[in-house]
C-alpha cells in the first residue's frame, strides 16, 4: 500500500452551466478557457459543448465540468434539464447587443426561481475588443449584477482577456458555498447518499499521484 | 491421527447440519435467525468447542497457522539469499547490500501479512464465540442492527472460506496481479455464476425474518438478489425505503383496485380517459418501486462482493465490480424494464411519433442547423442523407442491454452525443466531399457548441424513427451513476433528452415543455 496523500486534501467537483444567446461568444469563451484555442482558421471542428478544467486553488483540487446550453429561443424551455444541480452559472452577453443582456436578465430570474441562492452567478460582458460599438453601459451591467447577487466581469475571447479571472473567482465562490453547506450538514453526521443535489466531495485517491502544476487543463 | 481428526470433523459437521436443518426451511448447515430463541444462529457451544479442537489438531498436522507459514517461507527466502550470495563474484559489495536489503524487506512483509491473516482468523473465532452467547456485544448496544447483519454475513463468508478453496485462490491471484482489471470482472462473473448461492440463500433466510419477501417477480428471475442482507451504509435507507415501498406499492394496488371497482360500478358513466389516467398513475407508482428495488439490489450485491473480497475495495476495482454486476444484472432485465418504461411514457412516445411523421423529410435547417453544417446540395451525399452515420450509431443504443454500456457508447465510444463525434465525422466528411482534397485540409467548419449541437441532435434523433428512444433515455437517467451525471456521459444524455423533448413538442407547433419535472 502506498503512502496516503496529504490528509484532508479533497477534490471538489463542480458543475457550471453556460448560458447566453447565440452569437454572444459563450462557446469561444469557454473554449479559450479550457483549451486556449480560438477559432483562428487552424481548426476544422471542435467539440466545445462539454468541457472540463482542473484547477488547484490554495491547495484544494477543483474539477470543473462546464455545460454549454443552446441559446436559441426554440430550446429555451429545455433550460431546466441542463442547469439542475449546477453549482455555478456563467451568463454571457455581448456588450454590443442590448438584447443579449435582456436575455441574461431573464435567465437570472429563472435560475434564482428554480435554484435559489445556492447557485453562484457570474455575468459576463463579452467582446470588449469591440468597445467602440458598446450598447450596454458598464454602470448598468454592474449595478444590475450587484442587485441580483451576481459578480460582473468583462471579457474578450478573442484577446483572451478576463477569462481566467472570472472562472477563478467563480470557483472560489463555489468552494465557499460548498464549505458552508458542509458545515451546515455537520461533520459527516448525516450522510445522505441518495441526494443528487449539490457538490460532490470525494476523498483523494491514495494511488493518484498529485498533479504538480496548477491550472492544467483536462 | 489425521484421519481420525477428519472423521471427527465430518461427524460434528453432520451433527450441526441435522440440528440446524430440522427447524429451518432450507437444508443449510448454518441457518441464521435473528433471535426468537428456538433457533440457534450458530453452533452450540459444545459442538463449537469440539470443532475447534478438531480444527486445531487438524491445522497442526495439515495446515500451518499463517505465521508459521510465513516463517517457513522466510526460511526458504533466506536459503535462496545465501545461495545467491555465494554465487556473487567477490568485490560486488553493492549487490550484496541490495540483496540483503531486499531479503529483509521480503521477510518483513511476509510477517506483516501473516500477522494480518492471523488477526482475521482470531477475529472470526471471537465472532463465533460471542455469537454463541447470543450476540453479547449486540446486547451491550455497541452494535447496530445493520452491523450485526454485516457481521453475520461476514462470519458466513469466513466459514464458507474454510470449507472452500476458490475464494483463497482468487484472493491470492489478485494479490499477485493487483493491476489486472480482467481479474475483477472475472471474479464477479464467477460469483454471479452461482458459487455464492450458499451465501445468498443464507442471507435470504436471515432477511426474510426481517423484511417482507420482496417483489422479485416484478423484475423477473432475479428474486434471489432482493433478499440479500443489507449493506452497512445503505441498510438504514433500506429499511426506511422498504417501508415507503410497501406504502407506495399498496397505494398503487389500491389505485388499481379502485379503478376496477370504479369500472364495475360506473362502467356506463365512466369515460375511458379517466381509466387510462388511473392506469398510468398506478403504473408510474409501480415503476418507481421497481427502480428503487433495482437500486437497492445492486447496492446489496456490490456490498456483498466487497465484504467477501476486501481486495475489491479500492475505487477502481469497485467501479469495475459495479460495472460487471450491472452488466450481469441488466442484460436479462432490460427489455422487460424498458417495456414498463414505455407504458409509462406512452404519451411522450406518441408525441414523438406524431412529430416524426410530420418532419420525416425535413432538412436539418428545419431544426435550426446552420447551413454551413450540412451540404446545401443533397446530391453531394449520393443517396445518403446528412448525419446518417450518427443516426445509425444512435439506433445501436437500443440494441444494447446494459445501461452502463449504453452510456459508455454515448460518451466514450462516441456513440451518440452522443453521436457528437460521429456528427463531426459525418459533417467533416460531407463538407470535404465537394472541396478538392488540397484545399479541404484546413477548411474551417466551426466550433460546435450547444447552439449547433442541439439542432443537429434533434435532427438525428428524429431520423432514428424510434419512439422507444424516449423511454430508453428515461430509463438510462434512472440508472446512470451519480458520478457520471455531472460528467460527459451525463451531458450527452441530457442533450439527447433535450433533443427528444424538443421533437415531442414539434407536432403541436408550440414551445417544448421539459419532459419531466427536473426538480
Amino acid at each position: 500500500v502506498m503512502a496516503a496523500g496529504g490528509a484532508g486534501s479533497r477534490t471538489y467537483s463542480f458543475k457550471v452551466v453556460l448560458l447566453g444567446e447565440g452569437c454572444v461568444g459563450k462557446t469561444s469563451l469557454v473554449l479559450r478557457y479550457c483549451e486556449n484555442k480560438f477559432n483562428d482558421k487552424h481548426i476544422t471542428t471542435l467539440q466545445a459543448s462539454f468541457l472540463t478544467k482542473k484547477l488547484n486553488i490554495t491547495g484544494k483540487r477543483v474539477n470543473l465540468a462546464i455545460w454549454d446550453t443552446a441559446g436559441q429561443e426554440r430550446f429555451h424551455a429545455l433550460g431546466p434539464i441542463y442547469y439542475r444541480d449546477s453549482n455555478g452559472a456563467v451568463l454571457v452577453y455581448d456588450i454590443t447587443d442590448e438584447d443579449s443582456f435582456l436575455k441574461v436578465k431573464n435567465w437570472v430570474k429563472e435560475l434564482r426561481k428554480m435554484l435559489g441562492n445556492e447557485i453562484c452567478l457570474c455575468i459576463v460582458g463579452n467582446k470588449i475588443d469591440l468597445d467602440k460599438d458598446r450598447h450596454v453601459s458598464v454602470e448598468e451591467a454592474e449595478s444590475y449584477a450587484e442587485s441580483v447577487g451576481a459578480k460582473h466581469y468583462h471579457s474578450s475571447a478573442k484577446l483572451n482577456k478576463g477569462i481566467e479571472e472570472l472562472f477563478l473567482d467563480l470557483c472560489k465562490r463555489m468552494m465557499e458555498t460548498a464549505q458552508a453547506e458542509e458545515r451546515l450538514k455537520g461533520n459527516g453526521a448525516s450522510q445522505s447518499a441518495s441526494s443528487r443535489r449539490g457538490v460532490q466531495i470525494v476523498d483523494d485517491e491514495p494511488q493518484s499521484t498529485p498533479a504538480g502544476g496548477c491550472c492544467s487543463s483536462g | 491421527m489425521l484421519r481420525l481428526a477428519e472423521q471427527c470433523l465430518e461427524r460434528s459437521k453432520s451433527f450441526v447440519g441435522k440440528r440446524a436443518a430440522s427447524p429451518a426451511k432450507t437444508g443449510h448447515r448454518r441457518v441464521l435467525s435473528n433471535g426468537g430463541g428456538e433457533l440457534s444462529p450458530f453452533l452450540p457451544p459444545e459442538v463449537f468447542q469440539r470443532l475447534q479442537t478438531v480444527e486445531s489438531q487438524d491445522t497442526s498436522k495439515k495446515e500451518l497457522t499463517p505465521i508459521e507459514e510465513a516463517s517457513r517461507l522466510n526460511q526458504k527466502l533466506k536459503a535462496n539469499y545465501e545461495a545467491r550470495l555465494a554465487r556473487l563474484p567477490p568485490g560486488r559489495a553493492y549487490q550484496k547490500t541490495s540483496l540483503t536489503l531486499s531479503l529483509q524487506r521480503q521477510m518483513m512483509e511476509n510477517l506483516i501479512i501473516a500477522k494480518a491473516r492471523q488477526d482475521a482468523v482470531s477475529f472470526h473465532v471471537s465472532l463465533c464465540c460471542s455469537a454463541d452467547d447470543g450476540w453479547r456485544f449486540a446486547a451491550s448496544g455497541a452494535m447496530t442492527a445493520e452491523e450485526q447483519e454485516q457481521r453475520i454475513l461476514y462470519t458466513n463468508v469466513l466459514e464458507y472460506e474454510q470449507d472452500h478453496d476458490w475464494p483463497k485462490l482468487w484472493k491470492a491471484n489478485m494479490r499477485k496481479n493487483p493491476d489486472d482489471d480482467t481479474l475483477v470482472s472475472g471474479l464477479v462473473s464467477y460469483l454471479l455464476s452461482g458459487s455464492m448461492v450458499f451465501l445468498c440463500e443464507n442471507a435470504i433466510d436471515h432477511t426474510e425474518t426481517q423484511t417482507r419477501p420482496t417483489r422479485g417477480s416484478s423484475v423477473g428471475g432475479h428474486s434471489f438478489t432482493m433478499g440479500l442482507s443489507p449493506s452497512p451504509s445503505r441498510s438504514h435507507d433500506l429499511h426506511a425505503a422498504s417501508d415507503d415501498e410497501e406504502g407506495e406499492h399498496e397505494q398503487a394496488n389500491v389505485d388499481r383496485e379502485n379503478s376496477f371497482e370504479d369500472l364495475e360500478h360506473f362502467l356506463t358513466q365512466l369515460d375511458w380517459d379517466n381509466v387510462q389516467e388511473l392506469e398510468i398513475r398506478a403504473l408510474t407508482e409501480h415503476l418507481k418501486v421497481v427502480v428503487k428495488d433495482i437500486h437497492i439490489a445492486i447496492d446489496q450485491l456490490l456490498s456483498l462482493c466487497l465484504l467477501s473480497f476486501e481486495c475489491l475495495n479500492t475505487a477502481s476495482s469497485k467501479d469495475l465490480c459495479l460495472a460487471s454486476i450491472e452488466e450481469a444484472f441488466f442484460t436479462p432485465l432490460w427489455s422487460a424494464l424498458v417495456a414498463l418504461f414505455r407504458k409509462v411514457h406512452r404519451e411522450r412516445e406518441q408525441a414523438f411519433e406524431a412529430s416524426m411523421k410530420l418532419y420525416q423529410d425535413a432538412s436539418p435547417a428545419a431544426f435550426g442547423v446552420p447551413l454551413k453544417l450540412f451540404p446545401g446540395d443533397p446530391g453531394a451525399l449520393q443517396g445518403s442523407y446528412p448525419y446518417e452515420s450518427a443516426v445509425q450509431e444512435l439506433k445501436l443504443l437500443i440494441k444494447d442491454c446494459c445501461p452502463q454500456r449504453k452510456l459508455e457508447c454515448i460518451g466514450e465510444s462516441d456513440l451518440c452525443c452522443c453521436s457528437v463525434d460521429c456528427v463531426y465525422a459525418s459533417f467533416v466528411e460531407f463538407q470535404y466531399a465537394p472541396v478538392s482534397a488540397a484545399t479541404a485540409a484546413w477548411k474551417v467548419i466551426g466550433i460546435i457548441g450547444a447552439d449547433d449541437l442541439l439542432p443537429i441532435l434533434s435532427f438525428v434523433a428524429l431520423r432514428c424513427q424510434c419512439p422507444q428512444l424516449v423511454s430508453e433515455c428515461a430509463a438510462l437517467e434512472e440508472f446512470i451513476h451519480e458520478g457520471y451525471l455531472i460528467g460527459e456521459e451525463g451531458y450527452c444524455l441530457t442533450s439527447l433528452q433535450s433533443a427528444l423533448a424538443y421533437i415531442e413538442s414539434l407536432h403541436t407547433g408550440g414551445a417544448p415543455h421539459p419532459a419531466d419535472n427536473p426538480f
